[in-house]
């Protein structure tokens, strides 16, 4: 079918829309960490920077523990993930093929998780951890982060292994594969698009995790960079220049996550296609 | 290890006089100035302090205002708590009700003997027989402008109500707002809406029995005039909190602003000239010179209940407010922190700051001003614990997104204003 050329333009268009609408607060937010605090502040701003200048990192790298919060923020969104999908893949995968009374209720239970708010759950919960002696411990962060991500990643992973063909599943158990191994050696490379979705979304949800993260964590040494970064920033005077500096670099690491796992995310679709 | 040297180490660490075991009684200070330029100088103080006194260890967790509320009692709850936590007048109460306090009037009159309290930031920690925290430092709101832009403009600082509309009118162009005025549900909004008010004659929120007394004319002309005043605001100073106001008088886009300082702002991010800052005191209705404007006392509050963490806790704070500390601790923001002491009002300490050398007479405007600073709910003598609720539920200021978002009658939403209070103190 052959588009017309004003049908192209109003695609182009519609795209160049959505593009700029997720994009320009980024180059604002990343163009302005280079500028100079009096061209942030400009009554008329700037699109492109007027000035560049490396003052706003040297600051925040040099005068607050933001690296401190930078290491603390990967260690631990790092681990919720690795341990999400852990536990959720063979969960995923026991809710889809094994048979166990119950095993729908409780498939819809485990999303209760997401009716209750989490500053619901947050006073309870410091009070177990405190007797616990978990508080003011990274561990406590990740405990949480899995807990609440675990539900959703559960229910996508049973999706996904919902839609590899019953057929392929089959032709390995009737080699005599057992169900573990038929997980690891066909189910999980087949699936390996919605393991990448999850983990992003693992990871992602914790590294923007607040309420648990300001809450649990008592010292400055071991907080993240969500809670540490809003504390650099001040209440009544805000430096523009280092607010935008730590945003900018608070950023990449979800953007080298994204592009180490889309890369193997799109690998595994190609794969799929080609077989 | 064989018996007998064994035997020589038991008896020659019996030997060791005990002072040298003794560990010295650590304590944990929590505080809400996040910065790294401030964590910096309050560890400044607290390594002098803890070399001079070997026996006593204080350390520093700084916290976050978002949070303390929900923070502090939990972890006072879980007996995580610190040692010392710095307050303002309506966080004070949610502690007391707790039973996490108890009072330190004797040591407040202590100090206030050596050191001569204000005396208003001492009456915001002063109720049921008790004063609850030491008073450390004060902030009050005030209004700044650029003398060269009212010069140019060819108006004088504003003294009533009237006048201070009129120049927000005429500083009103090329792009430029005159005033620029925050009506977001937070606590600035609180502030510069209770800093009208008591120049308006509504400082009062209680009656002396306790009821509210918030819905009365003196409240509906107060959000009535703020409301007049928004014209001249930019009009997304519906979500502003006191960063984007600074930035906009920074870039010389507001005229003229309520703040509690723009000066680091203003000396670091817009370069601008010190000569050129002006402060005043906030205009009254009828252009009296009977100004007043909010004050925060900011103090710090004693939560262990262990006597030896307690005397450590006072021997800190005993150092923090000796003039010669005194002004270093102040200046660890200069320009916002006031001093609440007589003596640190004078200390070289405060005033040889570099920056607040240069702009030693926006500041001692501002200490000026804070003589007759009030706080919603302190000011009677007597404090009705809902004002804590009241305070966290930012009314004022929900009152008046009523009148500007909502486009409700001023009479109306201090009424609405009025039965919220209510709810909230049941």
């Amino acid at each position: 079918m052959k588009r017309t050329m004003g049908w192209n333009l109003t695609l182009a268009a519609g795209l160049g829309f959505f593009v700029a609408l997720v994009g320009l607060p980024f180059w604002w937010v990343v163009s302005g960490s280079f500028k100079l605090p009096q061209e942030i502040i400009a009554r008329v701003p700037t699109m492109f920077p007027q000035s560049f200048t490396w003052q706003h990192y040297d600051k925040l790298l040099s005068s607050s523990d933001y690296g401190t919060y930078l290491v603390n923020s990967v260690f631990v969104s790092g681990l919720s993930a690795f341990l999400t999908l852990l536990l959720a893949i063979p969960a995923g995968y026991a809710f889809f093929r094994l048979e166990f009374r119950g095993r729908e209720t409780w498939y819809r239970v485990i999303l209760l998780a997401y009716a209750f708010p989490s500053i619901v759950v947050l006073i309870p919960l410091f009070t177990m951890f405190a007797k616990a002696g978990l508080v003011d411990t990274r561990l406590a962060l990740i405990i949480v982060n899995v807990a609440f991500a675990l539900p959703f990643a559960i229910w996508m992973l049973r999706s996904f292994f919902g839609s590899i063909p019953r057929e392929i599943e089959e032709a390995a158990r009737l080699d005599g594969g057992p169900p573990l191994t038929v997980l690891r050696r066909i189910m999980i490379p087949l699936t390996a698009p919605g393991i990448a979705a999850v983990a992003i979304f693992a990871f992602v949800t914790s590294w923007t995790e607040y309420v648990f993260a300001s809450v649990m964590i008592l010292s400055d040494a071991k907080r993240t960079i969500p809670v540490g970064f809003s504390g650099i920033i001040g209440q009544y005077q805000v430096d523009w220049g280092l607010l935008l500096a730590g945003a900018s670099l608070a950023i990449l690491p979800v953007v080298i996550v994204f592009a180490l796992i889309g890369r193997w995310f799109v690998t595994g679709l190609t794969e799929g296609a080609v077989k | 290890m064989k018996t007998p040297i064994r035997m020589l180490l038991a008896g020659s660490m019996l030997a060791i006089p005990a002072q040298v075991f003794a560990a010295p009684v650590e304590v944990t200070l929590w505080h809400m100035e996040q910065p790294p330029h401030r964590v910096e100088r309050i560890q400044m103080l607290i390594d002098e302090f803890n070399a001079a006194n070997p026996d006593i260890t204080v350390s520093q967790e700084p916290q976050n205002w978002g949070e303390i509320y929900a923070k502090a009692p939990a972890a006072l709850a879980a007996g995580t708590g610190p040692d010392m936590l710095f307050a303002i007048p309506d966080f004070a109460p949610i502690l007391k009700e707790m039973g996490a306090l108890t009072s330190l009037a004797d040591f407040v009159a202590e100090l206030d003997a050596e050191h001569d309290f204000v005396d208003s930031t001492v009456e915001a920690y002063s109720y049921d027989d008790g004063v609850w925290a030491v008073p450390l430092y004060n902030m009050t709101l005030n209004l700044w402008y650029r003398k060269s832009v009212f010069e140019e403009a060819g108006i004088d600082v504003p003294a009533s109500w009237d006048e201070w509309r009129a120049a927000a009118e005429t500083l009103t162009a090329d792009g430029r707002f005159g005033m620029g005025l925050p009506a977001n549900k937070q606590l600035y909004t609180d502030q510069t809406v209770y800093s009208v008010m008591v120049n308006g004659g509504a400082s009062e929120l209680y009656n002396e029995d306790g009821t509210l007394r918030f819905d009365n004319p003196e409240t509906v002309a107060a959000y009535d005039f703020y409301n007049s005043m928004m014209e001249f605001s930019p009009p997304d100073a519906t979500s502003w909190t006191w960063g984007e106001a600074e930035a906009c008088f920074a870039s010389a886009s507001c005229g003229m602003v309520m703040q509690f300082t723009v000066i680091s702002t203003y000396e670091n991010q817009a370069e601008g000239d010190a000569a050129d800052l002006g402060v005043a005191a906030i205009p009254t209705k009828d252009g009296s010179d009977d100004n007043a404007t909010i004050a925060y006392a900011n103090a710090v509050m004693l939560l262990s209940q262990e006597e030896a963490e307690r005397e450590a806790s006072k021997a800190f704070i005993r150092f923090l407010l000796q003039p010669e500390n005194y002004g270093r601790f102040l200046n660890m923001e200069p320009g916002l922190f006031m001093p609440v002491t007589a003596d640190g009002a004078e200390a070289d300490s405060f005033w040889n700051d570099p920056v607040v050398q240069e702009y030693r007479e926006q500041i001692e405007t501002v200490i000026a001003n804070g003589q007759n600073g009030k706080l919603f709910g302190f000011t009677s003598g007597r404090v009705f614990p809902a004002i804590a609720a009241i305070s966290a539920q930012n009314v004022l200021a929900e009152t008046l997104q009523s009148v500007v978002v909502s486009d409700m009658a001023p009479a109306e939403a201090v009424t609405a204003g009025q039965a919220r209070m209510e709810d909230l103190s049941r």
